[in-house]
């Protein structure tokens, strides 16, 4: 018994250790997301208005919003290179649970693409003049909430992987599934300015993060089972 | 137990041939509840005394907008059954009701949202209800263009089975989301008219006519779409070939 | 009968195009739901008639007997 969980523990960890390693060796995916997430919010002052009073009624929606489509652009290297590649009919065939592996594979991106947006978010936020006191909230929230984005977008992605041109298809099936998170991560702001607790606003978020790391994964995985054949 | 009824469904020439003896049956039903609904409804209700005549509209919306909610649910099982038990005929129903779905969302959309011109004072509210069923509309033209993208069958067919579950299960998310989010925003909108409409025989008769009549429409478009599928994927099966010559 | 007249009826208490573009976009999609699959239907027919009939007289005899075989492997 103990054998099977430490084999498993470590076919877990290579996993992961392989897909940061090839992050690291592919600076490019590393950047992309990230660099796509500051231009879309640059965007925002420049087409809506530079005023402050009317930046900080919409900042908190507008990190929401280009954090959710930066997460969309990363997905598309969370399973191409590997389907490419065939690592990831491998991947399939190895006799570990490919539920694991997949979550595996979700942290790795989530690490590379969606950590680097949170991290930056504060700096961002501060351009886009968010109302002091919604930091905390705001950068907590994008924590738990963006591996909620990379773990439902890998379920569209692995449904597509096998697909040519499938950017319209992803986004069709990603975005509208991504509501309840954004939802959740604007209200925590929005309602933590009006004295609202933050603690219920972690804990519906939390809830949400638990559900998509045990749901996600078996249907990314069943979804691979379909898509490579 | 005695399961052969239910391996039955999954014969598309058993449904075609029983589905054939149905349809009249359907068709003479939804024909005769439809007229007298709409007449019914169009005539002799009452006018309402905040709403004058349009209350006409709350006929059509509501059998729509009820059974546009039904559509996940419906594409859900007859996913899990293609998944679990690969019946066809089941494949066959969530290829033909997402889009079917698709309509049915938009039309109860646009007859909401007409609805709401009197009420609201403008042709579009992000209400609860209605933007709910704006991403539901969203998720079903992802189905949709799921299967149009994997041309090939048997994949699409897996695909958007596992899609209409995990649909299913978001369709539930985003509602509560919504109703949650829609609260805090505003003062909620009463949409409830159908709560206080319903308080006299003269208005809810008429609505259970109409919610018949379109349910069987529900039912015999989907069994129409079923046929034309079956027809198309059965084609070089002798029962087709049989079927095409005697027509 | 809440209407004395046929003008009353289609000026429908000042809602005329509310209620009445809702039922015109209801018949409309009763139409386009019921009589686009029964003309597919059709179409559909007509085609696969066609199609055997292109079939038929290039297969004969033993190639038929290897068809039928063909059409089972299909329907699995």
């Amino acid at each position: 018994m103990s054998k099977v969980q430490s084999t498993l523990i470590k076919a877990f960890v290579s996993t992961l250790r392989r897909d940061l390693l090839i992050a690291y060796k592919k600076k490019n995916d590393l950047f992309n997301p990230f660099m796509f997430f500051l231009i879309v919010a640059t965007l925002f002052p420049i087409g809506i208005s530079p005023e402050p009073e009317k930046l900080s009624e919409i900042s908190a929606g507008v990190l929401w919003i280009s954090a959710l489509l930066a997460a969309l652009l990363a997905m598309d290297n969370l399973f191409r290179a590997d389907y490419e590649d065939g690592s990831l009919e491998q991947l399939m065939l190895s006799p570990h649970p490919l539920y694991f592996l997949v979550l595996a594979k979700n942290i790795a991106h989530w690490l590379v693409s969606g950590l680097p947006v949170v991290l930056v978010s504060p700096l961002i936020a501060y351009m886009l003049s968010l109302p002091e006191g919604a930091y905390v909230t705001l950068f907590l929230t994008l924590l738990l909430g963006t591996p909620v984005l990379s773990l439902l977008g890998s379920i569209g992605v692995a449904l597509t992987v096998g697909l040519g041109s499938r950017g319209l298809v992803l986004a069709v099936i990603t975005l509208p599934m991504s509501v309840p998170v954004l939802i959740a991560g604007t209200l925590a702001v929005t309602q933590t300015q009006n004295g609202a607790e933050l603690s219920g606003f972690l804990a519906i978020m939390g809830a949400m993060l638990v559900a998509a790391l045990t749901l996600a994964p078996l249907a990314s995985a069943a979804a691979l089972r379909i898509s490579v054949n | 137990m005695d399961w052969t009824w239910f391996h039955k469904w999954g014969s598309p020439k058993w449904f075609y041939e029983l589905s054939g003896k149905w349809l009249p049956w359907l068709v003479g039903s939804m024909v005769l509840c439809l007229t007298v609904g709409i007449v019914w409804a169009l005539l002799f209700v009452p006018q309402d005394y905040q709403q004058g005549l349009t209350n006409r509209i709350f006929y059509v919306h509501v059998p729509v907008a009820s059974i546009s909610l039904a559509f996940f649910p419906l594409m859900a099982i007859a996913g899990t059954v293609f998944l679990v038990w690969r019946m066809k005929l089941a494949d066959v129903v969530v290829k033909v009701a997402a889009p079917l779905g698709a309509w049915f969302t938009a039309l109860a959309l646009a007859s909401g949202s007409i609805w709401g011109v009197d009420t609201w004072g403008t042709w579009w509210i992000w209400d609860g209800r209605l933007t709910s069923l704006l991403l539901q509309f969203f998720l079903l033209l992802g189905v949709v263009s799921l299967r149009t993208a994997l041309e090939d069958s048997e994949g699409a067919a897996r695909a958007c089975a596992l899609l209409s579950i995990v649909g299913c299960i978001n369709v539930v998310v985003i509602k509560y989301s919504v109703d949650w989010w829609n609260t805090l925003h505003q003062p909620s909108t009463d949409f409830s008219i159908a709560a206080d409409q319903a308080n006299g025989p003269e208005i809810w008769v008429p609505l259970v006519f109409m919610i018949l009549a379109v349910y069987l429409f529900f039912a015999i478009s989907l069994i129409l779409s079923t046929r034309n599928e079956i027809l198309q994927r059965e084609k070089r099966s002798q029962w087709v070939m049989e079927l095409v010559k005697r027509s | 009968m809440q209407f004395s007249s046929f003008q009353e009826f289609i000026q429908m208490g000042g809602y005329a195009f509310n209620v009445w573009s809702v039922y015109g976009m209801f018949a409309v999609f009763l139409a386009v739901n019921l009589l686009g699959p029964l003309r597919r239907n059709k179409q559909i027919i007509r085609e696969l008639k066609r199609r055997y009939e292109l079939n038929a007289p290039a297969q004969s005899g033993a190639s038929s007997a290897n068809s039928s075989a063909e059409s089972v492997g299909d329907s699995q």
